[in-house]
């Protein structure tokens, strides 16, 4: 492969801090001066990888091992322990489904709040309206605030922007699995779409089908380091072989 | 710090957008919303200058007119500070979701109510203008209102900094809203709001001085009032303590009979003291920005 590198992540560490006491006060600070209740939680120790343009990268693993995490080092969100992270290019982060909607405001408004977010100008956006709208199918619903959508629906309008504010590389975490048939083929279709026009995607799946069908490449996260890179299918195999082996956690 | 201001820049017109979304809310109901706002200042200051006009004695010609100029400021800073130091805890679940500049958020809070602030000030001179009609003979309106931007961007450095700071500190402990509650609260009493600057300059010389240097939201309120209003003599009593020196226009004090009113004339814009204030609100300013740029990545790791 001789495209050019979009994200490149070097020994990439994050270590959280666990806190038992859970309540932010000054009296937790006054009262646990000397002994902080506070214990490290290493989610990523040293992982490293590049993804090239147009390639569509699929993660998996168990819950908790640190999928979520570097998705959200990807997005800016937190900042790595140690390691450096590259990206090329503008970034469309959807991490959760509507992931900073304001449920008060109508799905419109949250399409303008949400698309400047993702640093796209109110113009574009404009011009990008009827097109996020066809896209999410909500043609009735875009007048109504986002707190009575459900949850297919937030996801399909998170999606339609994400998919639509021209970025180079669209980061999705576990956002295929809901929304119907018709729709997981045509955010399928739309992915597609998206790599003939040299997009990157990175994404953290669950569904092997998913997988299988989209990703070039998979990296098969475990404790924080990956354990297998390579060929989806061969990846998803092991992974499943291996939570078969050892079930539960 | 000049590449965040940078990145905020880029991210102009989401603040621009939440800013109008923040007023959108605040006067949704158009013409009415708007007003309502305003009908918790005017009340009151309503009250304030009837208490302390008949009742405790604080006989100044349109004392309300004196009250409402320190008030709006007054006001600027309690909404500002409080909306600023929630701001980042009500949109920490956004904060974990999706990036953007966490500046937007106390900036949101600050940036509209300090329009809100603005609206006010035409509040006010059309409250002016109702006095200058019923007694005309005042003349309301004062040539030192050409300093007003200036105290405005005082003002807006000052509240900046402190929500900025406050934001992000509360974000970790949240007691820092309350202790804001509280610190405000004791402002209202302690800026000259509902007393003259005047009373506290002539007797208290010193404490007046220390009240000033360690409360520049007293001194902004205090500079407001003088900028935009008329000087009027006040009467002080001096009580029965003998005070030396002599005073402008009075002969030595010990002729004025203790415990009596004496007529004083308007202390002048105080210049010394604005300058200091503005300097300390480029410093709060500066400060609370690098304490927020310091602390804004572990928001989302609050404990």
């Amino acid at each position: 492969m001789s495209k050019p590198v979009v994200i490149s992540v070097q020994d990439l560490r994050k270590d959280f801090m666990l806190s038992h006491s859970g309540v932010a006060s000054l009296k937790t600070l006054v009262l646990k001066w000397k002994k902080p209740s506070l214990q490290k939680l290493e989610v990523l120790r040293g992982i490293s990888f590049e993804v090239r343009e147009s390639e569509c990268l699929a993660i998996i693993g168990r819950n908790g091992a640190g999928k979520s995490t570097l998705l959200s080092l990807l997005a800016r969100i937190y900042r790595p322990t140690a390691g450096t992270i590259e990206i090329r290019g503008r970034l469309a982060p959807l991490l959760e489904l509507g992931a900073g909607f304001h449920p008060d405001l109508t799905g419109l408004e949250n399409i303008f709040v949400n698309g400047m977010i993702l640093g796209i100008s109110k113009k574009e956006l404009e011009k990008r309206l009827d097109q996020i709208i066809e896209f999410s199918e909500l043609y009735n619903h875009i007048d109504s605030p986002v707190r009575t959508y459900s949850s297919g629906m937030s996801a399909r309008l998170g999606f339609a922007i994400a998919v639509h504010v021209d970025a180079d590389v669209l980061l999705l975490d576990e956002v295929l699995a809901v929304g119907d048939f018709d729709f997981r083929q045509k955010c399928a279709r739309k992915i597609d779409e998206m790599r003939e026009q040299r997009k990157t995607i990175l994404m953290v799946s669950h569904g092997s089908t998913d997988v299988e069908r989209l990703a070039d490449r998979c990296i098969w996260l475990q404790n924080g380091v990956a354990a297998m890179e390579g060929d989806p299918k061969a990846v998803m195999e092991a992974y499943q072989q291996n939570s078969t082996n050892t079930p539960g956690l | 710090m000049l590449a965040e201001l940078k990145a905020l820049w880029q991210y102009r017109e989401l603040l621009i957008s939440m800013v109008s979304r923040d007023l959108k809310i605040r006067y949704k109901n158009s013409f009415f919303g708007f007003l309502w706002s305003f009908i918790n200042p005017l009340t009151t200051v309503i009250v304030i200058s009837y208490i302390f006009k008949s009742v405790i004695g604080q006989p100044i010609q349109n004392f309300s007119a004196y009250v409402l100029a320190a008030y709006l400021p007054y006001m600027f800073f309690s909404m500002a500070i409080m909306d600023a130091t929630g701001s980042v805890l009500a949109n920490l679940g956004i904060v974990k979701k999706i990036y953007f500049p966490r500046e937007t958020l106390p900036l949101t809070s600050i940036i509209a109510n300090f329009i809100h602030f603005l609206l006010a000030q035409v509040v006010f001179f059309t409250y002016l203008t109702v006095l200058f009609i019923l007694n005309p003979k005042d003349v309301p309106f004062q040539a030192t209102t050409i300093y007003l931007p200036l105290l405005l961007v005082i003002s807006f450095l000052l509240a900046t900094g402190i929500g900025l700071l406050c934001s992000a500190v509360n974000t970790f402990f949240e007691d820092v809203k309350y202790i804001m509650g509280f610190v405000l609260q004791m402002m209202l009493f302690l800026s000259p709001i509902m007393w003259v600057a005047e009373k506290m300059a002539y007797v208290t010389p010193r404490r007046y001085l220390l009240m000033e240097l360690l409360n520049p939201v007293g001194v902004l309120c205090n500079a407001f009032r003088k900028v935009l209003l008329a000087p009027t003599p006040v009467n002080v009593n001096f009580g029965d303590t003998p005070v030396a020196s002599n005073i402008p226009g009075h002969g030595p004090l010990n002729t004025i009979l203790a415990n009596h009113d004496v007529a004083m004339p308007a202390l002048p814009i105080e210049w010394g003291m604005l300058a200091y204030t503005g300097a300390l609100s480029l410093i709060v300013f500066f400060g609370g920005y690098w304490v927020f740029n310091r602390y804004k990545w572990r928001f989302v790791e609050r404990p």
